[in-house]
């Protein structure tokens, strides 16, 4: 199986268009690389020979040990929520890696001719700029009651990731029991930055409640959540988009607890 | 200042969860950088999850340049879309079970139609099962999120890139962003 990226990227009038594909092309490159690196469906990957213990962290790629330790902090943050260590079949970053290697593709399109740019790796999202000068993107969250629907907009130029409404069955196992399980129907994480936002989304999405407290006190990450029953709840500074703030009366209801 | 668009909307490969590439061509599509007084906001691509692109004017004189890819047909452009019905087919695309080909119908400025014009999900039956229950679903999508002027949608997965990439070249040829 694979996962589908697309790259969109924004020009302004009147600049140089002949670089952009190559911009893209180094784009592809990073996410082939992340892959060539990180697949644990591939036998002979870095990452899988580390999982059989056939090589160790000093001779894997440099971006190895670098993942490694973001994992470590996402780990910490998310109350051991997100945990690649408790994984069966050996340490398993991809949970962090997929927001990752989208975040890197994303900095090759930081070049002057490019304005603003989106890569939505199956939807987890990162961005920077925007649709039009000083405005930001708007990004759908999926109904997962209902996926014909969008359950709400955010307005946010950065990261967003959703974990819960796959149409795969996600494999969403809870570090403590190491038993499939999920809190609730659907978590959102918004944030400066793709990698640890797609590893609190899993968290969040396995954790519920405790882990939308911790993401509540994370500088520049908020966080929505869409229980089974439907009851939603967010962190104090979920970015909504106007029309689906919610309403007025209920503009502080207990986000959390 | 004036601004015109230009959008790459170029796929990728696989990576991550499960992998495995299905790296569908790059697709280039150029909406070209005529005179228009539109802000970047006209989004000529291909948000993964739902979203025929957005609202704002018609894109000034878009034209698809299928680089390294099959049997495209390339539409004529048109500055401004008539209000009259018109559809175009998006090329066949790659994704996680196959190929998929969507066909889009506007009206004007409105999508009034998304169909499939061909699917090829090898048949096994995991996959007629996962396609048979999102397809539908992304028909539905992509009908509701033209009028929610979005970017991308977070929370949808595989089927839908293919699906989304295949209707925007359709909607590209329709001079439609």
């Amino acid at each position: 199986m694979g996962t589908i990226v697309t790259i969109d990227v924004y020009v302004d009038a009147g600049k140089s268009v002949d670089r952009l594909a190559a911009h893209v092309g180094r784009a592809r490159s990073v996410l082939h690389r992340a892959d060539d690196i990180f697949s644990t469906w591939k036998a002979d990957s870095p990452m899988s020979r580390l999982r059989r213990g056939e090589a160790m962290l000093d001779q894997m790629p440099p971006e190895v040990a670098g993942v490694l330790d973001a994992c470590r902090a996402a780990r910490m943050l998310s109350g051991g929520w997100f945990d690649p260590w408790a994984l069966p079949g050996g340490v398993d970053p991809t949970g962090y890696v997929k927001g990752w290697a989208a975040e890197r593709a994303l900095g090759a399109l930081r070049m002057p001719d490019v304005a603003a740019a989106v890569v939505n790796a199956a939807g987890d999202i990162a961005s920077f700029g925007g649709p039009a000068p000083g405005q930001p993107f708007r990004f759908a969250v999926v109904d997962p009651f209902d996926r014909t629907r969008l359950a709400c907009v955010v307005e946010h130029t950065g990261a967003v990731a959703t974990s819960g409404t796959s149409e795969q069955d996600h494999h969403l196992i809870d570090p403590h029991s190491r038993r499939a399980a999920s809190a609730v129907a659907s978590a959102t994480v918004t944030g400066p930055e793709l990698g640890l936002a797609d590893a609190l989304a899993t968290a969040l999405a396995i954790g519920g409640p405790d882990v939308l407290e911790r993401i509540d006190a994370l500088d520049g990450f908020e966080a929505l959540v869409i229980g089974h029953d439907g009851d939603r709840r967010w962190t104090c500074g979920f970015p909504w988009a106007p029309e689906s703030a919610p309403a007025a009366v209920n503009l502080f209801p207990t986000p959390i607890r | 200042m004036r601004r015109a668009i230009l959008v790459i909307g170029a796929t990728v490969v696989g990576l991550v969860g499960v992998l495995s590439f299905h790296t569908t061509p790059a697709k280039l599509t150029l909406g070209s950088l005529s005179a228009g007084t539109t802000p970047r906001s006209a989004t000529t691509t291909t948000p993964a999850g739902a979203s025929p692109p957005t609202t704002g004017p018609p894109p000034p004189t878009p034209t698809t340049v299928p680089a390294a890819q099959g049997p495209t047909t390339t539409s004529p452009p048109t500055t401004t879309a008539p209000a009259t019905t018109r559809s175009a087919t998006g090329p066949s695309v790659n994704y996680n079970f196959g190929l998929i080909s969507v066909t889009a119908t506007v009206s004007g400025s409105k999508l009034t139609n998304v169909s499939i014009a061909s699917l090829d999900d090898g048949g096994s039956p995991r996959s007629q099962s996962i396609d048979q229950q999102s397809i539908p679903i992304l028909k539905q999508q992509a009908l509701q999120a033209q009028n929610a002027n979005i970017q991308g949608v977070s929370g949808a997965s595989y089927t839908s890139s293919g699906f989304q990439q295949s209707l925007q070249a359709a909607l590209s040829q329709l001079g439609f962003k």
